[in-house]
């Protein structure tokens, strides 16, 4: 993938453990696929259970690595979801933006993670699908959908991401939106969450919501990269070597390199 | 600020949880039963059972193909025989079976004897060797009388002869069974098969649909035809194969050797039988393991899964659901269709509308027929891989198959199953690979994380497609160990490998890629040649079937076992969280421990009930004598279990009969004066005790009844927003949440007024003022533990004492205040306008309506109190007669009307909310009982009742006469004292029958005493609307107050909860000076009591008929069980004197 903005001397790069949570069809897998792989696919299988996939993300001053868990969206599924959370220094909860019922669930996953998944886990609430929006449908001609990731320092700021992306816009007659940004914004500021409105279609925002994950991730809580040749940014499941290290992941580990990452 | 009524809907979509079901669990007894044991070995539909069974001895003719034949060979083909195997012949309803596998399901054989198959099966799988005969295929049963001393049966079957048109050199299928037994036994079996022959004759028609369905008939016709002239062209139609036949089969087929395969079966078929009449010899197993052609892999998986049995049942039970539900729609549907385009996307059938078409109809009709699972992602990706290779129908069964028995609970909505089997497979894992396990343990990589998708589509998208399909010939044949042995394998191969990863990430691409290289050598570089041709599938399979063989049915049947209730236990909780979370803002009212409270009694009496009402079916078709066969042939086994939340959906409503049990067991007032034993099912409750999960917690419920008064009718219609399906959680937290929430009187009063506006305009009736006291007697009854304290004790008494003597002012100055209340609300009642005659009709209408469906305390008539309390003397009425009797003292409006000028609705009249909140706070009593009573008498964390409490309840129902006294404790004075408290009725120590009476006639009183009381009531509100306004006494008594009295109670006494005293009323009209005393005391008189010297003294024979009208408060249906039980403090007198 794209080169990235770090140099070649290794930064130090830690893995962040994230869960994507929401109802069946939203685009938790599309926005993964779109982050890992830049691609999108018009029929993507529904997630079984889950699915697994890894994707650096690289900051000026050190190297993320995402161990992504895509979790199931089907109702039945979500008492599997704390297998999957668990440990998880961040989630990113996903509603459709064409959808209210999406945002309902998306809620009750976020007052589930406040209560069940590790203190401090970093929450995103993402609303997705904005392509098919009139906000989206202007937006799509953004950069980040050919792929050309932008450094994460161009969204450093995306700490205070609740009011950052198309917030004044509220939904306009005529296009597909049926939750308004504000509705959305308001409610993640409530609960002191990032907020971004996505298209895993076009690629929008997509990107962003990672870095600032990464971002707001606190430098403490970060562990070592385990495991660091396990995943290019291709997919879960390139051969990869898993590296000599025996320790515990707890371990802080200065040899994983960035240089296979695929930045951000 | 969050969108509270559709996450209601979605917690309750979570909670709500699917059908479940081990096939070895059952909810009475976690030993399967060996019906259900039968049915599993043989893979025999529910409506299976064994019959009899009998050793006996297979002999199989030398293969015909072998010999030329001729029919008038036959005979001698036998003498020659084949092979023969020992074993154990079954008959149940439709089917024979024979088993080389020693099982037994006779009643007397052991559970390790029934269970036998599970073991070691060296690969025959659960059914042996043998036969599975459909009885509709047996043609002619012959007796052979070769040797006297032998009892043989020739066997000649339909095999090959439902055909069209049947070629000239037809051979019949025949074979011998030597029964052994003594010949009586041999004859009991024969005439249990002549029976079941007989009966099944009729289903040919069914065989004959479903055979010609089956590739291979088609395939022994048209090779046969091959060699002669093409005049049956018309059975060249080959019979549907799946998608297959279409679209091409996956893989190639020359690589697989279809070809080969399809031969060898072919032969196979012709020496053993095809389809339904085929007979398993070991040739049949091994062609399993080498994977099956692909024409004719539906067909087996319908045989070995036993699918096919459910479809010769009813051949067109798959039609006729999509035509029955053509065009509904549900939210299965729903989501069937938004998986569709995303199954098995790579294969071309399902790019295509035919195989679109195919997966949605297959789903859906199967989302018909199992409601309960409806759609669970992953079921699209199995059905797409079963269309492949079979027809829609057979889909349809075999999915069947793998809902309710192969894979039990996997699908159902809290994926219960699924998550046992991960947990049953790490342990297995801990087990055979300790140090593998601890590297994953402590590398920190959740192994389920990854095997999960193996089993939920059975490694359909976790191995390339061929390969997962040879793992599913095995599987349903062997059955879900299966799954588990594949696992097993795969992490044995990859041990190595799997030793060095550090996360998650690197363990999945291990796997990953072992599986993207199934087809590669697993000795690549070795020297032997045939060592090199052996594929790491192939490996895969010895190390699953030979390394571990070990893991049986058995195996996993005993780890599920193990693990069952911590797996549970986590989704429940799970549920619990999440539906508790998304109740509503109304819920946060009150606290987390308190809805959890809620939460957990509202399932447990859901469950209880639906135990009950299952049992009940149950009796009841015990009774009819007659075993129900099911009118669907799908949906949930016989032999699930039901009752926890865990384990799929619940019953997500409550009745009325189940919210009486959840109000007893959430207050006091609400626990009936009933025996438990009035209820008819007492062998329910037997088995209600054993009840998983609940038997603590409801224990006590089977000797309570919940009470039934009109004011919790009113409550169930006021909480629930659809009446019609009863109340959800929802409803009851809601309902609680407004009487629980902050405290707050004004709430509490409009409430209750509310509850009684039934013409929701602010205004209640004359009736509904009536009502409305009668409610606070009701709740009333079994005191307040402490919550009213009226300022102040009447007498100083000494610290002894105190308790007791606050609490019998407690109580008679409720009773007083109860009185003024309606004596108030009449005074102050607004006349209802002139045009009240037709208001007043209206009213009248919805009062009988009401009445008629209440089991309301009745508002007294004279004649027929009279006549109540002749019954009562008689002592005669028949326990049952209790309850009928109390309604039959229904009230009746008119009489009461025509005695009493104030309730004349001539002259209607009708309080508003502003009238009663000021009566109500006119006084001390009532105010505090809705300020603080009230509400907290519905006792959620804050204070549920301890079971033993609860179940002493009932017979510490204090009445007047009882108040102030020690309670004896022993139960022969128990005994003796009930038998006084009958009123004369039955002499003292009359024994049982003596008890007995007085529960009946204690309902019989109570239910005079009601009457009585509202008359008294009314008389007094004529005299006093006459004349003295009498408020002066009440407030004095305010004015009197007592700090003091605030902190006396006793905060605990649950036991001896007095309550508003029904005592002392004569019953008969020649104790008028009773009734006065009576009349004295609604009127606010000041009560003394007498202490204990007198108490006792008035307990002799002079009192009896006192005793009789004594309403031991209860005002419902009679006397509690406990009085006959543990009653030791019950009927003491305390005597009033006005
Ligand atoms: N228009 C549009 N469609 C999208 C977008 N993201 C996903 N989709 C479509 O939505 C459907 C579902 O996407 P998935 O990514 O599979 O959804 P999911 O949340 O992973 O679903 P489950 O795995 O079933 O929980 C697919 O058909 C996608 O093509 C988007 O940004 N815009
Ligand atoms: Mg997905």
């Amino acid at each position: 993938m794209s080169e990235s903005t770090s140099t070649n001397t290794p930064k130090p790069s830690s893995s962040v453990k994230l869960v994507l949570l929401g109802e069946a069809a939203v685009g938790k897998s599309s926005l993964v696929l779109r982050f890992v792989n830049n691609d999108f696919q018009e029929n993507k299988e529904p997630t079984i259970g889950a699915a697994f996939l890894t994707q650096k993300c690289s900051l000026p001053t050190r190297t993320i690595k995402f161990e992504i868990w895509d979790t199931a969206g089907q109702e039945r599924f979500a008492s599997l979801a704390p297998m999957y959370y668990r440990n998880a220094q961040a989630a990113l909860v996903v509603y459709d933006v064409t959808k209210p019922s999406s945002l309902t669930k998306a809620k009750h996953w976020v007052a589930e993670l406040q209560r069940q998944a590790s203190p401090g886990i970093v929450i995103a609430l993402v609303g997705n699908k904005l392509d098919l929006t009139n906000d989206g449908n202007e937006a799509s001609g953004e950069p980040q959908a050919d792929g050309e990731q932008q450094p994460p320092a161009a969204t450093a700021d995306g700490d205070d991401a609740a009011g950052e992306p198309q917030e004044e816009q509220d939904a306009t007659p005529g296009d597909a939106r049926k939750v308004s940004t504000r509705e959305a914004s308001s409610y993640a500021d409530e609960e002191g969450l990032l907020f971004f409105e996505t298209s895993a279609k076009t690629g929008v925002n997509v990107v962003e919501v990672f870095t600032a994950i990464a971002n707001a991730i606190p430098e403490s809580s970060l562990k070592s990269g385990r495991g660091a040749g396990a995943g290019t940014g291709q997919t879960t499941l390139g051969g990869g070597r898993p590296a000599e290290d025996s320790r515990v992941n707890l371990g802080d580990r200065s040899t994983a390199t960035a240089k296979e990452g695929c930045a951000c | 600020m969050m969108q509270w009524t559709s996450f209601v809907q979605k917690a309750q979509s979570l909670i709500d949880p699917a059908n479940f079901t081990l096939p070895t669990l059952t909810s009475t007894d976690r030993n399967p039963s060996k019906a259900s044991l039968f049915r599993q070995q043989f893979r025999l539909p529910d409506s299976q059972n064994p019959l009899q069974e009998i050793a006996a001895e297979l002999i199989l003719p030398i293969p015909h193909t072998s010999s030329s034949t001729s029919s008038g060979d036959q005979p001698r083909n036998l003498d020659r025989a084949g092979n023969r195997y020992a074993g154990r012949l079954h008959l149940s309803e439709r089917f024979i079976c024979f088993t080389t596998q020693p099982t037994s399901f006779v009643p007397s054989a052991t559970h390790s004897v029934s269970t036998h198959w599970a073991g070691q099966t060296n690969g025959t799988g659960p059914f042996g060797n043998g036969f599975t005969l459909p009885l509709c295929c047996v043609r002619r049963v012959e007796r052979l009388n070769s040797l006297s001393h032998v009892f043989s049966l020739a066997l000649t079957t339909w095999n090959g002869a439902l055909g069209k048109q049947q070629s000239p050199g037809f051979i019949p299928q025949r074979f011998t069974i030597q029964l052994v037994g003594s010949r009586q036994a041999c004859e009991r079996f024969c005439d249990g098969l002549k029976k079941g022959l007989r009966e099944c004759m009729k289903e040919i028609e069914s065989l004959r649909v479903v055979v010609n369905d089956c590739y291979s008939e088609y395939l022994l016709s048209g090779a046969k035809s091959k060699g002669q002239d093409g005049d049956n062209t018309e059975v060249r139609q080959p019979p549907d194969a799946g998608l297959g036949m279409i679209f091409r089969y996956p893989g190639d087929a020359r690589k697989l050797r279809d070809r080969s395969k399809m031969r060898l079966w072919g032969e196979y078929f012709r020496e053993n039988g095809r389809n339904a009449t085929l007979i398993r010899q070991p040739t049949f197993h091994k062609l399993i393991r080498v994977g099956l052609p692909n024409r004719l892999r539906g067909e087996i998986w319908e045989l070995s899964s036993g699918s096919l049995y459910l479809r010769l049942r009813s051949p067109n039970l798959y039609t006729e659901t999509l035509s029955k539900f053509s065009g509904r729609e549900s939210l299965a549907i729903d989501e069937i269709e938004k998986d569709l385009n995303r199954s098995l996307p790579e294969y071309a059938g399902f790019q295509s509308e035919e195989g679109i078409g195919r997966l949605r109809r297959v789903l859906t009709a199967y989302s018909w027929t199992n409601a309960e699972i409806g759609y669970c992602q992953a079921m699209n990706i199995v059905v797409a891989a079963l269309l492949i290779y079979m027809s829609e129908a057979q889909a349809f069964f075999l999915l069947s198959v793998l809902c309710d028995r192969l894979l039990p609970g996997y699908y159902s909505t809290t994926m219960y199953g699924t998550l046992l089997d991960q947990k049953v497979f790490e342990s297995l894992v801990e087990k055979t690979m300790p140090v593998l396990w601890d590297h994953l343990t402590k590398s920190d990589v959740q192994l389920s994380v990854v095997s999960l998708p193996w089993f939920l589509s059975l490694y359909i998208n976790s191995m390339p497609l061929v390969f997962a399909f040879r793992v599913l010939d095995v599987f349903f044949l062997e059955g879900p160990k299966v799954l588990f042995q594949v696992g097993l394998a795969i992490l044995r191969i990859n041990g190595e490998e799997l030793l060095d990863i550090q996360d998650d990430g690197s363990f999945i691409s291990v796997l990953k890629s072992y599986f993207s290289r199934l087809d590669e050598s697993a000795h690549p570089r070795s020297e032997n040649p045939k060592l090199r041709a052996i594929t790491r599938f192939q490996e895969l399979m010895v190390v699953a079937f030979k390394e571990f063989s070990g893991i049986t049915h058995q195996t996993i049947t005993e780890q599920r076992e193990k693990h069952k209730d911590a797996v549970l236990e986590n989704i429940e909780s799970f549920a619990k969280r999440t539906s508790i979370r998304n109740l509503g803002p109304d819920s946060k009212k009150l606290g987390m421990d308190d809805l959890g409270v809620i939460y957990d009694r509202f399932y447990e009496v859901l469950y209880e009930h639906q135990q009950r009402q299952r049992l009940l079916d149950e009796e009841k078709k015990r009774q009819q004598r007659k075993r129900v066969e099911r009118t669907s042939i799908l949906g949930p086994p016989v032999d699930r279990e039901v009752g926890r939340v865990g384990l799929g959906p619940s019953p997500t409503h409550m009745d009325y009969d189940a919210f009486r049990d959840f109000l007893a067991a959430t207050a006091k007032w609400a626990v009936g004066d009933t025996p438990g034993s009035s209820r008819k099912e007492s062998n329910v409750e037997q088995s209600a005790n054993s009840f998983r999960g609940f038997g603590k917690s409801l224990a006590w419920n089977n000797k309570s009844e919940p009470a039934d008064h009109e004011f919790m009718q009113r409550l169930f219609r006021k909480w629930s927003t659809e009446p019609s399906e009863g109340l959800s959680l929802q409803n009851v937290v809601n309902g609680l949440a407004r009487l629980k929430g902050p405290r707050d009187i004004m709430n509490n009063i409009n409430y209750f007024f509310d509850l009684y506006d039934d013409n929701g305009n602010g205004t209640v009736d004359r009736e509904g003022i009536l009502r409305m006291s009668e409610a606070l007697l009701f709740l009333s009854r079994r005191g307040f533990d402490g919550a009213i304290t009226p300022s102040e004790p009447l007498e100083e008494v000494g610290e002894r004492d105190r308790f007791e003597q606050d609490k019998l002012s407690t109580d008679e100055r409720f009773l007083g205040s109860v009185s003024s209340f309606i004596r108030r609300c009449f005074e102050y009642a607004d006349p209802s306008n002139p045009e009240g005659k037709a208001t007043q009709e209206r009213k009248d209408t919805d009062t009988e309506e009401a009445t008629e469906k209440l089991d309301a305390f009745a508002i007294g008539d004279d004649d027929e109190e009279e006549d109540l309390i002749d019954i009562a003397d008689e002592a005669k009425p028949e326990p049952s007669d209790s309850k009928k009797q109390n309604s039959d003292t229904q009230h009746n409006r008119g009489a009461s009307e025509a005695a009493n000028p104030a309730l004349d609705p001539n002259n209607p009249l009708h309080i508003t909310l502003p009238t009663f909140r000021m009566v109500i706070l006119a006084d001390e009593l009532l105010e505090q009982f809705f300020d603080t009573f009230f509400p907290q008498s519905f006792r959620l964390s804050d204070q549920s009742l301890p079971a033993a409490k609860l179940t002493s309840l009932s017979s510490n129902l204090t009445t007047f006469s009882n108040i102030n006294t020690p309670k004896p404790h022993t139960n022969a004075a128990a005994g003796a004292t009930v038998a006084g408290a009958s009123g004369g009725i039955v002499p003292p120590g009359k024994g049982l029958r003596g008890v007995l009476d007085n529960i009946v006639s204690d309902g019989i009183r109570m239910a005079a005493e009601v009457k009585k009381r509202m008359d008294e009531a009314q008389r007094e509100l004529e005299r006093n609307a006459l004349s003295r306004p009498q408020e002066d006494d009440e407030e004095d008594d305010e004015e009197d107050y007592d700090p003091r009295s605030g902190t006396s109670a006793p905060p605990t006494i649950v036991g001896g909860i007095s309550s508003w005293g029904a005592g002392a009323y004569g019953a008969d009209p020649e104790r008028r000076s009773v009734r006065d005393t009576d009349r004295d005391l609604l009127e606010g008189a000041e009560v003394v009591s007498i202490h204990k010297k007198e108490d006792t003294s008035l307990l002799d024979e002079k009192e009896e008929h006192q005793h009789a009208a004594e309403g031991s408060s209860s005002r419902q249906q009679g006397q509690s069980s406990s009085h006959s039980q543990n009653d030791g403090n019950v009927v003491s007198k305390v005597e009033f004197e006005s």
